[in-house]
């Protein structure tokens, strides 16, 4: 995919509610050591759910 | 299927594909994971074909993450959107042709119970809204009149989604599609209704929106099923290609869906049913 979500670490809380809104398997993983996300930008869809689930409004749609 | 199946045989470690390797060191079996722990650990479920903001791929992820026991868990799916992602599901899983998934379901369940007697197996038919509302409808009320032991999980996106949009019986009243350009004349199906009254013990009809109201649902149905008698959910899943929607709206949808009332969430169950779900649910926090 050309496009992914991205996301900005600073913003990022950590609450999970990306992971529960994804529709694609594997594409966000927590981190444990840091409390925060990870996206695969190889399993992004680029649907925006995450972008709309999130409330700290720390994931962008991003060309790769 | 037993945990011990889903190890690598000696000798072919270094063939074995990533994501084998990371369901036999990361996967949820015998865990006893749920929708928490999302993220953490590596899902049932890869990656599928299905389109981009597809609710019934969320639906399906969910689904399988709030599973009371993976492993002693066998699937049976049909055809429909559904089953475009069966084959990426590391469950045992079983292709049943259209509308047939209860009636296979049920010989499943009654062989497992002479098989294993001392394994508690779970049976799940998974199917979409033309599979278990139009098409099968049959099969599946029948499975209910028995009092089947298993659950029933409609993935209900209102519309024969697979093959270009044609209206079903549980898209709603007035709902345009491209193969339904008039708008459709009769009222949606009361499923949930249906089921209630042809015998089940747990009937439900619920959103996406909150995930852990539908993994607590998806959990009470698969344990009162073993004990009680059938279960059936619907879920609501926006289709964002065939309702012409953004990808990223489909889970405003849901929410607004539930809130104004076009998909309400209901929740019917028996008095025995109510009893055992007390029990169950005592003393920890669900």
């Amino acid at each position: 995919m050309y496009f992914a979500a991205e996301v900005d670490k600073e913003k990022c809380n950590g609450c999970k509610l990306c992971i529960f809104s994804c529709p694609e398997p594997n594409a966000i993983s927590f981190n444990e050591d840091d409390k925060k996300i990870v996206i695969d930008a190889n399993r992004c869809k680029n649907c925006g759910l995450c972008v709309v689930g999130c409330p700290s409004k720390a994931i962008e749609i991003v060309l790769l | 299927m037993s945990v011990k199946i889903v190890k690598i045989s000696p000798g072919f470690e270094e063939i074995m594909p990533k994501d084998y390797k990371d369901l036999v060191s990361n996967g949820p079996y015998g865990k006893g994971f749920g929708i928490k722990e999302l993220g953490t650990f590596k899902e049932l479920i890869e990656e599928h074909p299905l389109c981009a903001g597809c609710g019934l791929a969320l639906s399906k992820r969910l689904i399988l993450a709030s599973l009371p026991s993976p492993e002693n868990t066998i699937i049976v799916g049909t055809t429909g959107c559904s089953s475009l992602s069966f084959s990426q599901v590391a469950l045992h899983n079983i292709h049943s042709i259209f509308g047939n998934q209860n009636a296979v379901a049920t010989g499943l369940k009654r062989a497992l119970e002479i098989r294993f007697p001392d394994v508690i197996k779970d049976v799940v038919a998974i199917g979409g809204d033309g599979a278990i509302g139009d098409i099968g409808l049959g099969m599946v009320m029948h499975s209910w009149f028995r009092g089947e032991k298993f659950a029933t999980i409609m993935l209900d996106n209102e519309s024969y989604a697979n093959t270009g949009g044609q209206e079903s019986g549980m898209s709603q009243q007035g709902a345009v599609l491209n193969m339904a350009p008039t708008g459709k004349k009769y009222n949606k199906l009361p499923m949930a209704e249906i089921a209630r009254d042809a015998g089940c013990v747990y009937s439900v009809s619920v959103t996406f929106a909150k995930p852990k109201r539908l993994e607590k649902i998806i959990r009470r149905a698969v344990l009162i099923a073993r004990q009680l008698g059938p279960t059936y959910i619907q879920i609501y899943c926006p289709c964002p290609t065939n309702y012409k929607h953004k990808p990223s709206e489909s889970l405003e949808r849901a929410r607004d869906a539930e809130k104004s009332g076009a998909y309400p969430v209901k929740e019917y169950m028996s008095p025995e049913a109510e009893e055992l779900i007390k029990k169950l649910e005592e003393g920890k926090k669900c």
